[in-house]
């Protein structure tokens, strides 16, 4: 289009209703250029460029009907810009400005309409101020695919809002307030809260969820009030309301903001002084294998920077590990980019629907359907595709996965690691053949994989050796979400590591546990081991942003900082480095992690050297991990395991339920996480649909809100993973008993 | 002129009970179809169509033939699209042939997908035309029950479903593409072009939107060739016409005449206005074209002749005004119906007809400035040509023609603080 030609050559050429992602509309006019050999204006939004065409958007044709469409656009716009959330950041004034005439020539009356009108709990329509440039109704509809806002009414009556008592559930329904490019779609909990010119606004990246969309924090008297999609190169700026609207939880009343030892608290530099001393004296007596370093990866890269070096220099080589929530490793060899999802010719959907764990990527294979016809498969024990991402999917037994992609591989290839993988398996039926030809066709493979079944490693490794020279990259869509920061340091992120440190803590092998940032009773797969840890090692100490589960149980709390209160370093899930700024700062005594590990190391007595001299992208390529070659032997996958009576346990993880705690995201939280088929409900008694039940495996038992979902196949109960509350890592087996129960005691 | 021996279009007028099958095909109905399918290829028809310089009625009177030779040719199935939401001011054309004479749609629909090889149709009538609708439901079945429709018409290999949808009452729907919006069920918005609907028409597929009238032609014109339809009109505007003529006159209502008829061969076909009276003005094509003053009333009708007049022929809907009409009132009800039938797709035509609407009210009602008048104007020109589709251009024809050919009067509106001739706009609440 003759706009975007020209912004190639630097002429900004006006625009509202266009927006490259939604396609030309070509409604608001504000683009009219003077071409010559055309008989009247035209719209450059709607106008493809020709070669030796010549654009003329300053003649005086051009300018006056620019300068008319201005006006037009005035004379029912109120003149509340003083009280607009917008005003200092509005393309109507920035437009008026530049373009407009100095003064307004309408006299009559301005149409009144409704103003702060929520058409969700997150998002005010102000009618009045609206241009109906579509972009958020064309979002909502079109690209999202999820009709929740509307234009009513004709002509000059036309308004856009929400389905009369329908509020807009969509998790991605805040970025029409980023689109809207006048102050007609506010952020309700932004509303009034700042203007642009008292804030600190910073290009970030998003806290929320492996994806790390980039983004711009705006903070205002050292508190972050908000958080905005920002575009970049190649990414559209969208954010799922997950990330979007939680902005505030460094400021939750749970949030740690002071030190604590044996429950009382002391000065964060009294703590790191007792903390240093204990090091110091246990590792006198026991040796550095006394101790050991878990991460949560939630910290910085530099912050693992600094953990990693204090393990190795300070404790002498202490052991140091990830708690993840999910026991699957991911052969770092596969990790694919963004960048490689939108070339790919087939995606494979394994055992995770990106729109609950990282929502932003189904709008990216959504627009790569829609745009060029990505083939989606999927392979889960529950479906995975939606009304919103058409596609071909296999429902296969619980714990199945992995058998199931072996078979289906071996099913189609003759590669030795294929047949290798797929040893003492049941040979594919027609169904997983028809999977297997699907991942084997030419081209390049993406998978999106959340991490569960171990054995999903070696299935994947064999697929891509069987693939051979056509791609095959994985995206891995669990968290924590800055894992690989762990990876970039050199801090081991196998499953193995963690469980080990955990074993020899739950033994009475480790003296004291430094916990930084993890919370290995909620989040790791298996949680009994997890709690006996925390219960049998001596001194547990935590650093961190919130406290772990069995915070009862340390012997000391550190206080650090979180993201947004300090310019840090972020790896995503496609290996990519960011560096947010910070617009905010750290309440309390939270400070940040290298401070507080320096101070332990000073009392410890070993000062860390030249800590800020490191630069997290040394010996990256493209600010990406540089990625290991794909090693290592292929091992059998195991069978799976034996069909059992009564119901069993499926899991997955949802940015939805398990982001950060925020008083903001708080308002659609929702307080059934889990998932069971309607007609199982019914079963049950529950006959509206959702309700307590209570879950039990053996002994072990727990009450958990559940609602019906359709998409969870009947016999099954879909617990997600990592929810305070809920903890279904300490049920065991798959196989768990279901009763309803009068009141929710969960989360 | 030529005089008419016989309706051709409105020959329900000479034929009593011509709206039934029966009655129709008693004075030779679907003889055309037959002809068309025995005699002719489907190509051989759009080259008939071609040289008998037949061109749309519904308003732009773009050839008819040439618009069917545009259809994609990728093998995609094709489609008809029958506009018969005549919704222009002024204009009843339409709804006569379909109310009187729908079998002669049908058929003209039925020679038109052959031609264009369309296995579907679709006429998407205007909401308020209720009785229309039925007639033609009513029509349709008996087609269909007599194999007209369906699966191998008259045991041939073509087969032709048709399809009939009401709207839902707004104006803009009658542009073509918001017409095919419509049709598909969604807001009734124009779509942006390229692509055209003969590339993706209705679901996409390659469509051919023509107007009733035009359709209607289609069974003389195949039964009595090009020859016949050229000996009317004028060589670049050949053929009949219908005429809908309201307004001032003694006899309103539609005229079936050749292309060169005269607008005041027209005025006194209805039997002029009231005696004692003149003729002010005349809108020739509907509200949305410019009007002419009475000194240009020996103006043809022909496409070209309006044109070179200011004006044009638009849909045929000649609106006749006598000394008695405000022109201002006229004005103001005129642009007043534009604002409230804008979609408010794109911001000139939506604000700037509410704007328009808003100033003219004032100015009938004697309050308005001399400034006003240039203001309109201006509001005009930042409309005209930069509107998302020919709605906005037409809201503005009207006033634009008679600000300049009666702004005297205006300027009386402005400083006798009072409308001179006495008329009253009904309802000129804002809402």
């Amino acid at each position: 289009m003759v706009v975007d030609a020209a912004a190639t050559v630097g002429i900004d050429i006006p625009v509202y209703c266009y927006h490259q992602a939604l396609g030309p509309l070509g409604a608001c006019r504000i683009c009219l250029v003077e071409i010559e050999k055309m008989p009247k204006l035209m719209t450059a939004c709607t106008t493809a460029a020709t070669d030796g065409m010549v654009v003329h958007t300053q003649s005086q044709a051009a300018e006056k009907g620019r300068r008319g469409i201005l006006e037009f656009l005035l004379i029912n716009h109120p003149l509340d810009c003083p009280i607009c959330d917008k005003g200092g950041e509005c393309f109507l004034q920035d437009y008026v400005f530049q373009y407009g005439a100095g003064q307004a020539r309408f006299e009559e009356a301005k149409i009144q309409r409704h103003k702060e009108y929520p058409v969700s709990p997150y998002i005010l329509v102000d009618q009045e101020r609206c241009v109906l440039c579509q972009r958020c109704v064309r979002f909502m509809g079109e690209y999202v695919g999820e009709e929740e806002l509307l234009m009513d009414g004709r002509g000059v009556h036309t308004v856009i809002t929400n389905v009369p008592g329908i509020p807009l559930t969509s998790p991605f329904s805040g970025n029409v307030i980023d689109l809207c490019p006048v102050g007609a779609l506010l952020s309700e909990p932004y509303h009034y809260r700042a203007r642009p010119w008292n804030i600190e606004r910073e290009d970030t990246y998003c806290s929320q969820c492996p994806v790390g969309c980039s983004s711009s924090v705006t903070g205002r008297d050292g508190q972050v009030v908000r958080l905005e999609g920002r575009p970049t190169p190649g990414q559209w700026g969208w954010l799922c309301d997950h990330g979007r609207f939680t902005y505030d939880f460094g400021a939750h009343p749970t949030r740690l903001t002071e030190a604590r030892l044996d429950g009382e608290p002391v000065t964060v530099g009294r703590a790191a002084q007792v903390l240093g001393q204990r090091l110091a004296a246990v590792v006198r007596e026991h040796g550095p294998d006394a101790v050991a370093v878990l991460t949560g990866g939630s910290h910085t890269v530099e912050d693992h920077y600094a953990l990693r070096r204090f393990a190795d220099e300070v404790l002498g080589g202490s052991r140091a590990g990830l708690v993840k929530p999910v026991e699957a490793d991911l052969p770092l060899a596969l990790l694919g980019t963004f960048a490689e999802l939108d070339q790919s010719d087939t995606v494979l959907l394994l055992g995770t629907d990106p729109y609950e764990s990282a929502p932003v990527v189904h709008l990216a294979l959504r627009e790569n359907v829609r745009r060029r016809g990505l083939v989606v498969k999927a392979l889960g024990d529950r479906h995975l595709l939606r009304d919103t991402l058409a596609g071909e999917e296999w429902v296969v037994e619980p714990g199945g996965m992995a058998a199931a992609l072996a078979a289906a591989t071996a099913g189609v290839s003759e590669h030795p690691d294929a047949r290798l993988a797929a040893e003492g398996l049941a040979p594919a039926d027609e169904s997983l053949v028809r999977l297997g030809q699907a991942l084997m066709e030419p081209g390049a493979l993406t998978v999106l994989w959340d991490g569960r079944e171990q054995d999903l490693a070696p299935a994947l490794v064999a697929l891509a050796r069987a693939r051979g020279e056509h791609p095959t990259r994985v995206l891995p869509t669990f968290g924590p979400r800055n894992w690989l920061a762990a990876a970039r340091v050199g801090i081991p992120t196998d499953y193995e590591t963690s469980r080990r440190i955990l074993m020899d803590a739950a033994d009475g092998r480790i003296q004291v546990l430094l916990l930084w940032g993890a919370d290995p009773v909620r989040d790791f797969p298996d949680g009994d081991l997890a709690a006996r840890a925390l219960e049998r090692c001596p001194e547990v100490y935590f650093g961190g942003v919130f406290p772990p589960d069995g915070a009862e149980l340390l012997a000391g709390v550190l206080p650090t900082a979180a993201w947004a209160e300090e310019a840090g370093t972020y790896v995503n899930m496609e290996g990519r480095l960011q560096t947010g700024r910070g617009a905010a700062s750290a309440p309390g005594q939270a400070r940040p992690t290298r401070n507080i590990l320096q101070a332990v190391a000073r009392a410890y007595g070993t000062p860390l050297r030249k800590l800020d001299e490191w630069d997290p992208y040394e010996g990256t390529v493209d600010d990406r991990l540089v990625l290991p070659p794909l090693e290592g032997s292929v091992r059998p996958v195991s069978p799976p395991p034996a069909a059992e009576s009564g119901f069993r346990l499926i899991s997955g993880l949802e940015v939805a339920l398990t982001h950060d705690p925020s008083e903001v995201a708080a308002r659609t939280k929702e307080d059934r996480p889990a998932r069971m088929h309607p007609a199982d409900l019914a079963d049950l008694g529950l006959l509206t649909g959702s309700g307590p039940v209570e879950l039990s495996s053996g002994d072990r038992s727990f009450r958990v809100g559940v609602r019906g979902d359709p998409r969870i196949p009947r016999g099954r109960v879909f617990v997600p993973r990592g929810l305070r509350g809920v903890p279904i890592n300490r049920l065991g087996g798959i196989a768990v008993a279901v009763r309803a129960v009068e009141e929710v005691a969960s989360r | 002129m030529k005089t008419l021996d016989r309706h051709y279009l409105l020959r329900h007028r000479d034929v009593p009970g011509i709206d039934t099958l029966q009655g129709y095909e008693a004075d030779g109905g679907y003889s055309g179809l037959k002809k068309a399918l025995a005699e002719f290829e489907p190509d051989a028809i759009v080259d008939l169509v071609k040289a008998s310089g037949l061109r749309g009625r519904g308003g732009a009177g773009f050839p008819t033939g040439l618009k069917w030779s545009f259809l994609a040719k990728d093998g995609r199935p094709r489609a008809l699209v029958v506009n018969a939401d005549e919704g222009e001011p002024g204009t009843f054309k339409d709804r006569e042939l379909i109310e009187h004479n729908p079998h002669q749609l049908i058929e003209g629909m039925l020679i038109a997908s052959y031609a264009t090889r369309s296995p579907e149709s679709f006429i998407y009538i205007r909401g308020e035309f209720l009785h229309g609708h039925e007639v033609l439901q009513r029509a349709i079945a008996e087609a269909t029950e007599r194999g007209y429709l369906g699966d191998r018409v008259l045991g041939t290999d073509f087969s032709h479903h048709m399809y009939l949808y009401r709207g839902a009452g707004a104006y803009i729907c009658g542009e073509e593409s918001a017409l095919l919006e419509s049709l598909e069920g969604r807001r009734g918005n124009p779509r942006l072009k390229p692509p055209f609907p003969a590339v993706a028409g209705v679901y996409g597929l390659p469509t051919v939107v023509n107007n009733v009238e035009t359709i209607a032609n289609l069974p003389p014109l195949i039964l009595n060739g090009a020859e016949w339809h050229r000996q009317w009109g004028t060589e670049k505007s050949p053929g009949l016409k219908v005429m809908s003529v309201s307004g001032h006159v003694t006899r309103p209502g539609n005229y079936e005449v050749p292309l060169d008829a005269t607008l005041r061969e027209l005025v006194e076909m209805a039997g002029g206005v009231r005696t004692g009276h003149q003729v002010k003005a005349v809108i020739p094509g509907g509200s949305s074209m410019p009007l002419l003053p009475a000194g240009q009333l020996d103006t043809p009708i022909d496409y070209e002749s309006l044109v070179q007049a200011g004006s044009m022929l638009g849909s045929g809907g000649c609106i006749v005004m006598d000394d008695s009409t405000c022109i201002v009132a006229a004005v103001a009800r005129v642009v007043r119906f534009y604002r409230d039938e804008s979609c408010g797709k794109c911001t000139p035509c939506r604000e700037g007809t509410y704007w328009m609407t808003d100033v003219l009210d004032r100015l009938e009602g004697g309050q308005g400035e001399l400034g006003d008048l240039d203001t309109l104007l201006d509001v005009a020109d930042n409309i005209n040509g930069k509107a998302f589709c020919p709605l906005g251009d037409a809201s503005v024809g009207f006033m634009v023609s008679a600000i300049r050919n009666f702004r005297d009067e205006f300027v009386e509106h402005i400083t006798g603080r009072t409308c001179p001739l006495g008329a009253r706009l009904y309802d000129t609440v804002n809402y």
